[in-house]
């Protein structure tokens, strides 16, 4: 009995002291202040390296309560004044967990985000909880100075070295006698094939240079594979048509003719109307060629340089006319005209390429084999950033990037 | 004189005035007879126009001369004053003289001393037709051969070639849950995951097989050859694209004029 | 009446079809001529009687669709007419279909174009477009129209950074300062979508160039179809999307009717022009196999 009256008497107590502690906390509850997070520490500004000096960045270290403590920290927000008694302006909202930020704005001063230059600033970074707010100490004076070098644009800038380098030690390199291998094309091969062809029948060579001035590339490669073309047509005795169209072009492609037909030895069989002027009125140009593949039916025609339009109805008319017919342009939109229409097609770069490999001059051997070494390296890119695009590993991915 | 070309000159003439007497009768209410005899007149002249040109398809005549020669002088004519009012005009004058801005009827904005470079470039790139004085063209012209290359060439490296290279970079396995994942959903939509690896796939390896394909420090043998005749059949597939869509483009032209004489000018479409 | 003519015609073009692969068999060759008739007739019969498909919208067109239905009214999208007549039929329905669109999104649109010949049909979609189908359209506060300037690349460069540089006033000679739509853009920067629409130099390319990419603006191009190949490349990271040729504006005008029925009274000229055109390519797919076939059938016996 007595056991039964202690137990009970514990159990009271017991009670007692559960009710008195409930009764506590919710008195605690009622009269609980706001209790600020601790605000974030060690706030550093400074102008953000290699920019156009529109851009400060800042680091600080994290609140007390961002990550531990009461880990109730929703966000950072980064403030911005000119002075450092404010007033202070939001400039960004960043996640908990964050240490670092960039103010970036525009260098136009009528943009709503104008960032000027060399201006003082000062900065404060508050952490923010569902309730309450805590700001760091004031930072500053600042300023955001442009450099004479943007890192953003570092992925250019690597290229047009890398590049710069790749050529300028090939041109060298060629221009010392170094044998610079290019392999064989089967548009060139065809070449020689063609003029024997066009010798065994006794009929005329038809090359066209296309409607480029003589400052395009493609143009400037044509003439290099015109002056082939005319040393073996002067060493076979052939005869050789070069309707221009440019009569700029037309000089150039005299002399190169000329040329080509001294160096064979054959100066006495040069014919300078051979290479003569038609028109330059597109359509115009093609009536005219087109005129001459029908009266008189070339063995073999050649078109290479620039093309437009013209294209297809030239090498419809050449084909109709039964010629060989060998194409290169570097106009991509008019090369699947050219492959339907003829039998050899020099594909864009390849004319550049058949142009260097028949002419071996250093500038071009040098450019290409720089190209080369440029597509190599794009290659091996591709490859590891494609490897790393599927595994995730975007640091590498990133580098490609370039920024403004 | 042949008989034939007479009576066919005739015959168009004949129809043309036909025509034009018609379209001249169908003007909308409330315009003028002139406006109506003229719109009349146009809309003759553009079908006799596009039905010169088509000509050339059975063979060339004068009709087709005609045309392609009124269109070769029109075009240069129109660029010619166009390039006049909108450079010289709009973009020249309100900068250099108030006097000619006033005399063409445009806002004088401020004298501005470096628009005097344009005009002197211009004269000399002009200087071209002087037999002594060709040489100062190339002044000009290595002006604009300098900025355009200066200009370009950061866009395009970074445009055509690291945003390219970038944009090869992509993961084989796309939104990869697991193959119990890829099985369940699978869907040979075009925006489904299946469709988008094997295309993720296709890309890399074309290019790879395309660049390749333009190495020409290496002979192509081996894997290599391997690789590069892929890459010449991936560059097949895209002269195949590019002239089917050449096609197309052709084709939308000349449902283009003939809806014109079907439907404006013959009046003849259903629907 | 017009299905008999459909049968009629195709009856007519099959028939020749078929008459010519067995001609061309016997080892007689087709004159040239011949194509360009049936090429004419298919397009010709298909226009006359109107011969109609329907069209399913590809992912490359629907991300334009929904790019411009995504973003929020009021936004600022510009539209480039940079094409001339004789492109006209292919890119000009792609123009109106995009203006319809981003108006009855509510959004605010710029039209300007690099190419002399752009400034007349772009007034032509002003007047027949916007005019006449939006009549509440308020010009300076919905629509402006900067007009042509001549410069090529040149003016893009410039706009990238200041509209006002190239343009002071717009098309009718009111300050830009002075026009609401230009209260909050400085340069093409702030435009949140730029429709370039063309197939020439500069076009669509030097958009993407000079403007998406160094300014990051979204660019959704509308292409002749001559390039279409050119610049898919570009997509998805450079252009978001793209519309190339006839086919793709029918796509588009399809979506818009799809979505928006009050356009289904409105003109689709590209869907109009898919009935002729899928008749030609037909033809010319027959052209194709039939010249094929008689090749491959000739160097065999040759090689016999």
């Amino acid at each position: 009995m007595k056991i039964k009256i202690i137990a009970l008497m514990a159990m009271l107590l017991l009670l007692a002291s559960v009710g008195w502690g409930q009764e506590e906390a919710a008195i605690d509850s009622t009269v609980q202040e706001v209790i600020p997070p601790g605000p974030p520490l060690n706030l550093k500004a400074f102008d953000k390296p290699y920019d156009n000096g529109h851009a400060i960045d800042l680091t600080w270290d994290l609140s007390v309560d961002d990550g531990a403590g009461r880990n109730n920290i929703i966000e950072y927000r980064l403030m911005r004044a000119d002075s450092p008694e404010g007033p202070f302006v939001e400039r960004k909202k960043l996640e908990m967990g964050k240490t670092e930020a960039e103010d970036k704005g525009v260098k136009e001063p009528d943009d709503p985000n104008y960032f000027p230059r060399e201006h003082d600033f000062y900065y404060k970074v508050v952490a923010v909880t569902a309730d309450a707010e805590a700001e760091s100490e004031v930072v500053g004076p600042v300023r955001g100075i442009g450099q004479w070098y943007n890192a953003g644009k570092n992925p250019v800038a690597v290229a047009v070295v890398l590049f710069t380098v790749f050529t300028i030690y090939f041109i060298f390199k060629a221009k010392k006698g170094a044998e610079l291998y290019i392999r064989p094309l089967a548009g060139i091969d065809a070449v020689d094939e063609a003029i024997g062809r066009a010798t065994e029948m006794g009929k005329p060579i038809l090359y066209v240079l296309g409607l480029g001035t003589a400052a395009d590339i493609a143009t400037i490669a044509s003439f290099t594979i015109l002056s082939r073309v005319a040393q073996k047509v002067a060493e076979y005795q052939t005869s050789l048509i070069v309707p221009c169209y440019d009569p700029i072009v037309m000089t150039i492609a005299q002399e190169t003719v000329k040329a080509s037909y001294y160096s064979a030895g054959r100066p006495d069989a040069y014919n300078q109307d051979s290479v003569f002027f038609v028109t330059n009125q597109q359509f115009a140009y093609v009536g005219g060629v087109n005129g001459i593949m029908l009266r008189d039916r070339p063995a073999t025609n050649f078109y290479l340089g620039k093309f437009y339009a013209e294209s297809l109805i030239m090498a419809e008319t050449g084909a109709v006319a039964g010629s060989i017919q060998i194409a290169g342009t570097d106009e991509v939109t008019q090369i699947p005209f050219f492959v339907v229409a003829c039998d050899y097609t020099l594909i864009g770069e390849e004319l550049y390429a058949a142009s260097a490999y028949l002419g071996r001059e250093p500038v071009l051997l040098g450019t290409l084999k720089a190209q080369d070494y440029a597509k190599a390296l794009v290659i091996i890119c591709c490859i590891i950033g494609f490897i790393a695009a599927s595994f995730g590993w975007t640091w590498f991915v990133e580098q490609f990037h370039v920024g403004n | 004189m042949r008989k034939g070309p007479i009576i066919i000159t005739a015959a168009v003439a004949l129809f043309f005035v036909i025509s034009w007497i018609i379209k001249s009768g169908g003007a909308p209410e409330g315009s003028s007879s002139y406006d109506a005899i003229a719109e009349g007149f146009w809309l003759t002249f553009a079908a006799f126009l596009t039905l010169a040109i088509l000509s050339f398809l059975y063979k060339d005549n004068p009709f087709y001369k005609f045309a392609e020669h009124l269109y070769v002088g029109v075009s240069a004519a129109y660029w010619m004053s166009l390039g006049f009012w909108t450079t010289l005009v709009a973009n020249l004058f309100p900068r250099i003289s108030m006097t000619l801005s006033e005399w063409f009827q445009v806002e004088f904005i401020s004298y501005q001393y470096h628009f005097w470079v344009p005009p002197i470039l211009g004269v000399l790139l002009l200087m071209r037709l002087s037999p002594k004085g060709g040489w100062l063209s190339r002044w000009a012209l290595a002006f604009i051969v300098g900025t355009t290359a200066g200009l370009n060439l950061p866009r395009f490296l970074r445009s055509d070639f690291i945003e390219q290279i970038s944009s090869t970079m992509l993961p084989i396995l796309v939104n990869w849950q697991g193959f119990g994942d890829f099985f369940t959903n699978f869907s040979l939509s075009a925006s489904g995951q299946f469709v988008s690896i094997v295309s993720n796939f296709l890309v890399v390896l074309g290019v790879l097989c395309g660049i390749i394909y333009f190495f020409f420090s290496k002979e192509h043998k081996g894997a290599f050859g391997a690789a590069s005749r892929f890459g010449i059949w991936v560059l097949m597939v895209t002269f195949g694209a590019s002239f089917g869509y050449t096609v197309m483009g052709r084709i939308s032209l000349l449902v283009g004029r003939l809806t014109f004489l079907l439907d404006d000018w013959l009046g003849i479409i259903s629907g | 009446m017009t299905n008999i003519g459909v049968i009629i015609s195709m009856v007519f073009i099959f028939g020749g079809l078929l008459a010519i692969m067995i001609y061309s068999l016997r080892g007689k060759d087709i004159d040239r001529r011949i194509i360009f008739l049936f090429v004419f007739i298919s397009v010709a019969t298909s226009v006359i009687f109107n011969v109609e498909f329907k069209e399913y919208p590809t992912v490359i067109v629907k991300k334009v669709f929904d790019k411009i239905e995504s973003l929020p009214p009021g936004s600022k999208v510009l539209i480039s007419f940079d094409f001339d007549p004789a492109m006209k039929p292919e890119v000009f329905p792609m123009a109106n279909a995009f203006v319809r669109h981003c108006l009855v999104k509510g959004h605010k649109i710029y039209l300007m174009t690099i190419w002399a010949t752009g400034q007349a049909l772009m007034n032509e979609t002003v007047e027949t477009v916007i005019k006449e189908e939006f009549p509440d359209a308020v010009y300076g506060e919905d629509y402006v129209t900067l007009g042509f300037k001549a410069g090529g690349v040149g003016v893009l460069n410039v706009i990238i950074t200041d509209f006002r540089k190239m343009y002071p006033t717009d098309e009718h000679g009111t300050s830009l300062d002075s026009i609401p739509l230009f209260a909050e853009v400085k340069s093409a920067k702030d435009l949140d979508l730029v429709l370039p629409i063309g197939g020439g130099q500069p076009g669509p390319k030097e958009w993407i160039l000079f403007i998406g990419d160094p300014g990051d603006v979204p660019i959704a191009p509308g292409l002749a179809a001559v390039v279409a190949p050119l610049i898919y490349p570009y997509y998805p990271k450079q252009a978001i999307g793209l519309l190339g040729g006839v086919k793709g504006a029918a796509e588009y005008e399809s979506l818009l009717r799809q979505v928006y029925p009050q356009f289904q009274d409105v003109p689709a000229p590209a869907l109009r022009m898919m009935g002729p055109q899928t008749m030609a390519h037909i033809v010319i797919m027959a052209f194709i196999v039939i010249g094929n076939i008689t090749y491959f059938r000739s160097r065999r016996r040759g090689a016999e």
